[in-house]
């Protein structure tokens, strides 16, 4: 077992400048922008809390630099770059925290405030982003996912890190 | 697993190769780098690292991370998930320093717990009484007072009539009192109106029974 993580704690020794740079300069994924999706739905799902360094909402030409008080909608993009952070909190009272360098994609939301039902997909493709969970967790777990590259967090009611790098 | 410098010669002798092959691994990297560094440390580092923080409230949680080659779930405090490239996954663990440490912005921003007030109204009406028009003020400043603060109505009603004359009726009553909050200068998509019909009552009572304490608003602020 300890052998098996020789090679990585190697890398890790020699490289550790290089990786605090690789990180930073890691590019966010060609943004899939498709007019369909950015004028899917004018709902405010969630509200901008904390706001700080550079932001962004949308993608590619058309991205906005939100204030705290500003909406976000379903299936936009939100990312961070190196002095950037912010928190969110979406209607149901879930909270997402954005750490620095993080691009996500609030891919799926649904709730009905009167039945509390809905569903939540979160995708995370490059960063930090921390989550304590609302009433859509509690009322639906199963359907309340945060999905990186590599896999997929489902939740029991909870507040959770996910960290991810960017898809190779 | 002493840690004082062997003296058996064979065992010296395996260290020094040892040393040898860090030697040369680590040169080789420099050499590769920085081309070949991102696929090298893909393969490595682990791709998504999922962390479980302790409830606020102190009661259990839980998350399951899973890939293509399976799943795992961590159920306490400070245990991690870490996903590599290939999508194994393996447990690990960390403290709440480490934590500070690794993501110091994703604490600084957390915002704080909400607040909550209850609203009653005049029998029969969507009419707040004396008492509850006097907590607008309070529920305003304290809204104003957060970044990005927000206000959710929830208007509730008792058993009496149907599930769905309730509905329309509790949603009636949050955005009476919506309205008088929007009166008060506060900005309009920043309150939301929701109507939660009997579904919650604060006195659990038989169906069709009128119990005027079940006849509310409750206010978040947020």
């Amino acid at each position: 077992m300890r052998l098996s993580f020789t090679p990585c704690l190697l890398l890790a020794l020699a490289s550790a400048a290089p990786l605090a740079f690789a990180q930073a300069a890691a590019p966010a994924p060609e943004p899939a922008a498709s007019a369909a999706a950015a004028a899917s739905s004018a709902t405010r799902i969630g509200t901008f809390k904390q706001v700080e360094g550079d932001i962004w909402v949308g993608r590619a030409d058309t991205r906005r630099t939100p204030a705290s008080g500003d909406g976000v909608r379903v299936a936009e993009r939100v990312s961070t770059g190196q002095t950037g952070a912010a928190t969110l909190i979406l209607k149901d009272g879930t909270v997402l925290t954005m750490g620095p360098n993080t691009t996500m994609d609030l891919s799926r939301f649904q709730f009905d405030s009167t039945t509390q039902e809905g569903s939540f997909l979160l995708d995370l493709l490059q960063g930090s982003v921390r989550v304590v969970t609302g009433l859509l967790a509690r009322i639906n777990p199963d359907l309340f996912k945060v999905s990186t590259p590599t896999s997929v967090v489902g939740v029991r009611g909870t507040d959770f890190i996910v960290e991810t790098q960017a898809a190779p | 697993m002493s840690r004082s410098p062997s003296s058996d010669p064979f065992l010296r002798r395996l260290s020094q190769r040892t040393r040898h092959a860090m030697k040369t691994a680590s040169l080789r990297l420099f050499v590769l780098a920085p081309l070949g560094l991102l696929a090298l440390l893909g393969a490595c580092a682990p791709a998504t690292r999922v962390t479980l923080l302790p409830q606020a409230s102190g009661t259990p949680s839980a998350v399951e991370v899973s890939t293509g080659k399976g799943s795992r779930l961590i159920d306490q405090p400070y245990q991690v998930a870490n996903v590599s490239r290939r999508g194994e996954v393996s447990q690990d663990s960390t403290t709440a320093d480490r934590v500070r440490e690794a993501y110091p912005r994703l604490l600084a921003l957390q915002p704080g717990a909400p607040e909550r007030f209850v609203l009653e109204f005049e029998p029969g009406t969507s009419q707040l009484t004396a008492e509850s028009q006097a907590q607008l003020d309070t529920i305003l400043a304290q809204a104003r007072a957060r970044a990005g603060g927000e206000i959710v109505v929830t208007g509730h009603t008792d058993r009496q009539g149907s599930l769905e004359a309730n509905d329309t009726l509790s949603l009636e009553r949050a955005r009476a009192v919506r309205a008088l909050l929007i009166d008060r200068g506060f900005a309009a998509e920043r309150i939301e109106a929701v109507g939660r019909g009997e579904r919650e009552p604060v006195v659990p009572t038989d169906d069709e029974v009128a119990e005027p304490r079940n006849r509310r608003a409750e206010i978040v602020v947020r």
